[in-house]
């Protein structure tokens, strides 16, 4: 196994003004996070760890077995990527850790819960922006936000004043009281994003947070996670078939094949022990699983391009 | 502080939308107005017949037109319920702490608030087609909780039902017609002296539905039958407790 570490790759940039209200908030808020992030009385004392998957499996009535037993440790504040291509069993696995999908083997607990029997102690400590985005389509931005806030059982005042701070987060605040259904995809996105922290949850779910947008759409999604990690510091597991998302979100990967992660580590780390530092994250994939990502799965070349420069 | 039910928050969240999908609420109007304008014409001479309750036959259509708006129109609660599951919100709902049950209660009770609404106006047309209720006001507000809860507890709970198993809007909209089925095969348009054959009077007895019409035509008709209004209850609760296992082993497949 590449040796692991957790540190965060995310260079904080210029914080915006609704991002150092969030981040007083997100303070004033820290004691209310502990307590309800409280750990589960069996868990392994003193257990750093945010999200903890032993064994998970997935298999349907029909013999499907969707994941074959994954195994991962995310800490607290970490970036974690699940790399792999369509059907590699990604959206199983971060479902089943979000609780919508049940696990038919193994064990997993996130903030210290059990997500088979403990699933609304889970969902109060998880934010979730799904692989297509979960809206309502009638309902305004700033509307989406606060039921979201209110169904975690915030206040409709404070539910507001957050929702006006994560759209301004996002860049919506001028299309908060616009119908949903007139967003762009990207806009889409955003406003999943935003509804995901209403409740300014101490762990995020984040399935495939830029499938299918265009690459300026991309480029604005990676720099609103860049700019939420660097203000709420929340842990983050997310899934991803693009490598170069992969590699300038993440500060540890677990790269999954058929529903089993075969190698995981820091990109840095797994690059190295391929071939050092001209090798890239698909010669890593290519050396532990023996084959490449299909071609449609490779990400655009304008835009990692337009992601470095953005970086 | 007490947070509030995400049942009502989510029953809230239907209500405001209503208005900003005129054709669920305008809709409804039209078919009972044609109901009333075609059936009158044609069966109006039956309130000639001996034994007929009524001389006015838009009277007697009138329980009938409440149920014609409410049965049917409970569906879009799967509807949308269906439409929540394409479009993935409900997967997002589902990461709140509100429960499946919650979600789909507060979608059916502000439906339930539209019909209440919806089915008064089929009473006021037939009020402004010259039809009067023997019970005044509170037995016309009886009549539309009956209508509403049938409506909820028969068709509410199937098509939610089929929106669980199938998650698919298009498929709960092809059970509508059993919603016309209910109503049909029931004394709404003549008595049951006029029905001639055996079998469908057996139907009759058999549909749920006219036991439920019978304290509602009776409300409309007559007065206060408290025994008729006893049995609607006791059959919208019947129902209720009979969708009760079929829903929640649904609840179960929505996590995959």
């Amino acid at each position: 196994m590449i040796q692991t570490t957790t540190s965060i790759r995310l260079a904080p940039k210029r914080e915006t003004q609704a991002e150092s209200r969030l981040t007083e908030l997100l303070r004033s808020e820290l004691p209310r996070r502990s307590a309800r992030s409280r750990r589960d009385p069996d868990a392994a004392d003193g257990d750093p760890e945010a999200i903890v998957a032993e064994g998970l499996g997935k298999s349907y009535p029909n013999g499907t077995e969707a994941v074959r037993g994954i195994s991962l440790r995310v800490g607290t504040g970490e970036v974690y990527g699940v790399l792999g291509p369509n059907g590699a069993g990604k959206s199983t696995t971060i479902g089943m850790l979000g609780t919508l999908v049940r696990p038919t083997s193994g064990r997993a607990t996130v903030a210290g819960f059990d997500v088979v029997a403990a699933p609304k102690d889970v969902r109060r400590n998880i934010g979730f922006a799904m692989q297509e985005a979960g809206l309502d389509e009638l309902a305004t931005g700033r509307e989406l936000l606060v039921l979201q806030g209110r169904l975690h059982g915030i206040s409709r005042r404070e539910a507001t004043r957050r929702a006006d701070l994560l759209l301004e987060l996002v860049d919506l605040e001028s299309a908060a009281n616009e119908r949903i259904g007139g967003y762009s995809g990207g806009m889409k996105r955003r406003v999943d994003l935003a509804s995901a922290l209403i409740h300014l949850p101490p762990i995020l779910f984040l399935d495939e947070p830029t499938e299918g947008l265009d690459p300026r759409a991309r480029t604005a999604i990676w720099e609103t996670l860049e700019r939420l990690n660097a203000a709420l510091d929340v842990t983050v597991l997310l899934t991803t078939h693009y490598m170069a998302e992969a590699e300038r979100l993440c500060s540890r990967i677990g790269i999954i094949d058929r529903g089993v992660i075969v190698v995981e580590g820091t990109p840095a780390d797994l690059k190295a022990a391929v071939g050092g530092r001209h090798a890239t994250l698909e010669d890593v994939y290519l050396q532990f699983t023996g084959r490449g990502f299909a071609e449609e799965e490779s990400f655009p070349a304008e835009v990692i391009a337009n992601g470095r420069e953005a970086a | 502080m007490k947070s509030t039910s995400p049942t009502w928050l989510l029953t809230k969240r239907t209500l405001v939308q209503f208005p900003r999908n005129p054709m669920v609420l305008g809709f409804s109007v039209p078919p009972v107005l044609i109901m009333f304008l075609v059936f009158g014409a044609l069966f109006s001479s039956v309130r000639h017949l001996p034994g007929f309750p009524t001389d006015n036959y838009y009277e007697y259509l009138a329980p009938a037109a409440v149920l014609m708006t409410t049965v049917p129109g409970i569906a879009n609660s799967a509807v949308a319920l269906a439409t929540d599951f394409q479009n993935r919100y409900l997967y997002k709902l589902l990461t709140t702490p509100a429960s499946l049950g919650s979600i789909v209660l507060g979608r059916l009770l502000a439906d339930g608030a539209r019909l209440f609404i919806q089915g008064g106006a089929a009473l006021l047309l037939a009020i402004a087609l010259g039809a009067q209720i023997a019970t005044g006001f509170a037995g016309a507000l009886l009549m539309l909780l009956i209508g509403t809860l049938f409506a909820i507890v028969t068709f509410g709970v199937l098509t939610a039902n089929i929106a669980l198993k199938t998650k698919d809007p298009a498929t709960v909209q092809a059970v509508f017609p059993m919603a016309f089925l209910l109503i049909f095969l029931s004394t709404a348009y003549q008595t049951t002296d006029q029905i001639e054959s055996g079998v469908l009077r057996a139907i009759v007895a058999a549909n749920p539905t006219e036991y439920v019409l019978r304290a509602m035509r009776d409300l409309m008709l007559t007065g206060y039958d408290w025994q008729a209004i006893g049995v609607a209850f006791l059959v919208i609760l019947g129902l209720g407790l009979l969708g009760l296992p079929l829903t929640i082993r649904n609840y179960r497949s929505v996590y995959r």
